[in-house]
């Protein structure tokens, strides 16, 4: 009886002992495999900056393969994340109606116009500098919904990205609240 | 009748000369160009003061922007290789002075508060680090816009700086 017990024993040791180092022995793989996984485009404004894109246009950027993708409609812009010298997210805000409409009700009577430019949502900027082929110094600057700045940066900056502000491990929680966005300004 | 006709010549002379010598003054008083036929922009610096990063950025690209709106010189970004070959060539450098960030939200509400405006010194230098002119220049923004159209206005008056102090031919 009690060998058997010893037998099982040593059977679900060397089991464990195997799975263990198997795990160990297939991770550097199965690391860069969960790192390449592709990141769902985000949605934004490119307020300035990008090469051949006119300013405020709207468009889906991601990170993969070592290029920030930009892209809207026909037009698709490529920058390397090895040119880029420093990513830097913030956070800003804008009127709930905006655009043409906004500007429309900006007439409102009676100075409703006013009333609504108090509901605004929250955004996060993304601001990246980064050089062209030529060595030339350029800058861009995105907006997004809130939380998806930070994920971007995280992305880009393990690709290959660099930053003059780098992340804090309590920030990013924080981040989340819109308490710590006003503070960041 | 003849006193009439004298009068009216004599005033049109009167406020012919007068034109005249308001034409000629204004052209008196325009700066003499300096001779350059590219000009260098550098990434603004804020070192004493704390500039967000997307100010900054929209400082350099809007003047930049600007400048080629503007025509005239060649422009080239900060770090351009291609800059090295180009003959006259001015250097321009910012730097920050002062900065109030506004609010966009308070501007449309109450209209005459949250302006935002940024102070900033541009020296303009030759190849060699000489300055040729400076200038402090002002960028706000009011009443309508978000906060980074200060940059806007602080681009469109460096570009006109630019425009009237520099030419690729020199005294025009």
């Amino acid at each position: 009886m009690g060998t058997q017990v010893r037998r099982a024993l040593k059977a679900v040791r060397i089991r464990r002992a195997f799975l263990t180092i198997s795990m160990a022995a297939f991770s550097p793989l199965a690391l860069p495999i969960l790192a390449q996984q592709p990141v769902q485009p985000v949605k934004v404004t490119q307020i300035t900056g990008l090469m051949g894109v006119t300013k405020n246009t709207g468009g889906n950027l991601t990170v993969e393969g070592g290029n920030l993708h930009f892209n809207h409609e026909q037009t698709k812009v490529e920058v390397a994340t090895t040119s880029m010298e420093d990513v830097v997210t913030g956070g800003d805000s804008q009127r709930l109606l905006h655009g043409t409409l906004g500007t429309l009700t900006m007439l409102a009577p009676y100075g409703s116009g006013r009333f609504l430019s108090l509901f605004r949502t929250k955004l996060d900027t993304l601001t990246v500098k980064y050089r062209d082929t030529d060595g030339g110094l350029h800058g861009a600057i995105f907006t997004m919904a809130v939380g998806k700045a930070d994920v971007l940066k995280k992305e880009l900056l393990a690709q290959g990205a660099h930053t003059t502000a780098p992340e804090e491990p309590s920030n990013s929680a924080a981040a989340q609240t819109p308490a710590a966005k006003e503070q960041k300004r | 009748m003849r006193s009439l006709l004298r009068g009216g010549i004599v005033s049109a002379f009167v406020l012919t000369t007068l034109i005249a010598g308001t034409v000629l003054r204004a052209q008196e008083n325009k700066p003499v160009k300096i001779k350059a036929s590219a000009i260098k922009v550098e990434m603004i610096q804020s070192d004493e003061i704390k500039l967000p990063a997307e100010f900054q950025v929209a400082l350099y690209e809007d003047l930049i922007q600007q400048l080629q709106k503007k025509g005239g010189l060649h422009v080239y970004r900060e770090g351009d290789r291609n800059a090295a070959d180009a003959a006259d060539l001015v250097v321009l450098h910012s730097t920050v002075r002062g900065f109030k960030e506004g609010s966009e939200k308070m501007r449309e509400v109450t209209t005459v508060a949250g302006a935002t405006s940024i102070a900033i010194h541009c020296v303009f230098k030759d190849r060699e680090g000489k300055a040729l002119l400076e200038s402090d220049v002002k960028g706000n923004v009011r009443f309508f816009g978000g906060n980074l159209r200060a940059t806007y206005d602080f681009a469109k008056k460096t570009a006109q700086i630019t425009h009237d102090h520099f030419s690729p031919t020199a005294g025009a």
